[in-house]
């Protein structure tokens, strides 16, 4: 939730992020991930990319078209995470399904991207994974890890991402793991951790906005993550990654307002 | 306002479900199969009638001070009756509406119509009323459970329609929607749906957005 500050007006002033230039940064940090994904995968993966790139954009057409607005391509992000997410054995006519609720529910009917609570993407993957019986979700590799870090680096650099929201759930994750089943298969599970640390949980619209927020946020998430994960061992199942998003992004308003509230408490018996 | 109004406004311009957003929980536990959601239509509309009915002769007997009670046991007791009755002479229906049909006691569109409506009108106005959010009800509840049995399952009414997939067809049964949310999002866009056809039934925000949405063409 984009939260306190909602209007893009003054927002674009003080940081100098455009909406257009949000979705170009966000679509250079997915490109190498991207690639990744295609070169592991084959030319299968195209057909994904494709067909989840022009369910989003026609989607997105549609209700700019009704609302009046100008076409923004921000959906592009979301088919590109989805693209990453979802393997090419999965039937494109339910990938453009998947596509489809994710955005229209994730954040169109709410009024495109900022205005939604959950991640788009998260949205699209939980929606094929409940939907579909046997449409199971790509397991990220150790090079997909790798090829995450660049873009992770670009958007908390450009302040996209929160670092709080990512090293809290990634310690949070870490510590469950350890916990789990120690030290000696922690560097696989976390291997197939980053991209989805990364694009989903701390997408901004789904992550906390206060900063103490972000923390709890995150050590929720990164629980929720090992509570949900079924694979224990070999690796984080790519489903935990989602609805662990999903669900901690559900929380995500009523962390901030209380975190608000706490502030705001503190504030008023300081200053009496 | 004539008998007719009572009976026809409930229908789409004063839903219960999508204007009211009363009812939601068995709306949502109950349409998995279009006959589930019949049977619990029915046994609503019936309860609905009855107990306007009774409230309504009652109304001016009703202590103020223990109205909620006293609407409660009536509503109870009719309930009762029907409950029974369904053990009696459809044990198999009752059996997979479980124990929604006794929840329509608690039911809020069965307490919110005898506190709203019953407890101030004369007797025919009162049951026509109960009937007429009850057909509103009904009719949700037929869409969404005809909705969800399709793409749930590839038939209607236990019936198959298309050959699906586990069968050698070609028809994807969407998991999805024999799952709660599913109703939820149907529900969602049915409320959608009216209110673009009917935009006087809009709400205004609670909040508004400050400079963005003064910019907005």
């Amino acid at each position: 939730m984009t939260g306190w500050l909602l209007d893009s007006h003054l927002m674009q002033q003080r940081s100098g992020w455009t909406p257009a230039r949000v979705t170009l940064a966000q679509l250079v940090a997915l490109v190498v991930p991207m690639g990744v994904s295609l070169a592991e995968r084959g030319s299968a993966q195209i057909a994904v990319l494709v067909t989840a790139s022009i369910t989003c954009l026609v989607w997105e057409l549609a209700f700019d078209l009704i609302r009046g607005r100008s076409l923004s391509f921000h959906t592009v992000t979301t088919a590109l995470i989805v693209s990453v997410l979802v393997p090419a054995t999965v039937p494109l006519w339910q990938i453009a399904m998947a596509a489809s609720f994710g955005v229209v529910f994730g954040e169109l009917v709410f009024g495109g991207r900022g205005y939604g609570i959950v991640s788009a993407a998260a949205a699209a993957a939980g929606f094929l994974v409940f939907s579909f019986a046997g449409a199971g979700l790509s397991e990220p590799s150790e090079s997909m890890a790798l090829a995450t870090l660049p873009g992770a680096v670009l958007l908390l650099w450009g302040g996209l991402i929160s670092w709080r929201v990512l090293a809290s759930a990634a310690a949070a994750l870490i510590a469950a793991e350890l916990t789990r089943q120690g030290a000696s298969g922690l560097p696989t599970v976390l291997a197939t951790a980053p991209f989805g640390l990364v694009f989903l949980v701390s997408d901004p619209v789904a992550a906390a906005s206060t900063q103490w927020g972000r923390w709890v946020y995150g050590v929720l998430a990164g629980l929720l993550i090992v509570l949900f994960d079924t694979l224990a061992g070999s690796a984080i199942a790519p489903a935990a990654i989602v609805f662990a998003s999903l669900l901690a992004s559900l929380f995500a308003p009523l962390i901030d307002h209380v975190t608000v509230t706490l502030i705001v408490g503190r504030r008023g018996r300081r200053h009496g | 306002m004539s008998l007719k109004h009572h009976l026809i406004s409930p229908l789409i311009g004063n839903n219960p479900v999508t204007l009211q957003i009363l009812g939601i929980c068995s709306a949502l536990a109950v349409t998995t199969t279009l006959s589930t959601a019949i049977t619990m239509s029915v046994a609503l509309t019936v309860v609905l009638c009855l107990s306007g009915g009774v409230i309504s002769l009652m109304r001016h007997h009703i202590p103020p001070s223990i109205r909620l009670i006293i609407q409660i046991t009536i509503v109870a007791s009719i309930v009762i009756v029907i409950d029974q009755f369904m053990q009696a002479f459809m044990f198999e229906m009752s059996k997979r509406l479980s124990i929604f049909v006794g929840l329509i006691v608690t039911n809020c569109l069965v307490l919110g119509r005898a506190e709203a409506f019953a407890m101030r009108n004369p007797v025919l106005p009162s049951v026509l009323d109960g009937l007429g959010n009850g057909l509103g009800y009904s009719l949700i509840l037929l869409i969404v459970g005809a909705l969800r049995e399709f793409l749930g399952t590839g038939g209607l009414m236990g019936v198959p329609l298309v050959s699906t997939v586990a069968e050698g067809g070609w028809f994807e049964p969407l998991g999805l929607m024999q799952l709660a949310p599913s109703a939820f999002f149907i529900l969602g866009l049915l409320v959608w749906l009216v209110r673009v056809l009917r935009p006087e039934q809009v709400e205004q925000p609670e909040f508004r957005l400050k400079a963005a949405e003064d910019r907005r063409p």
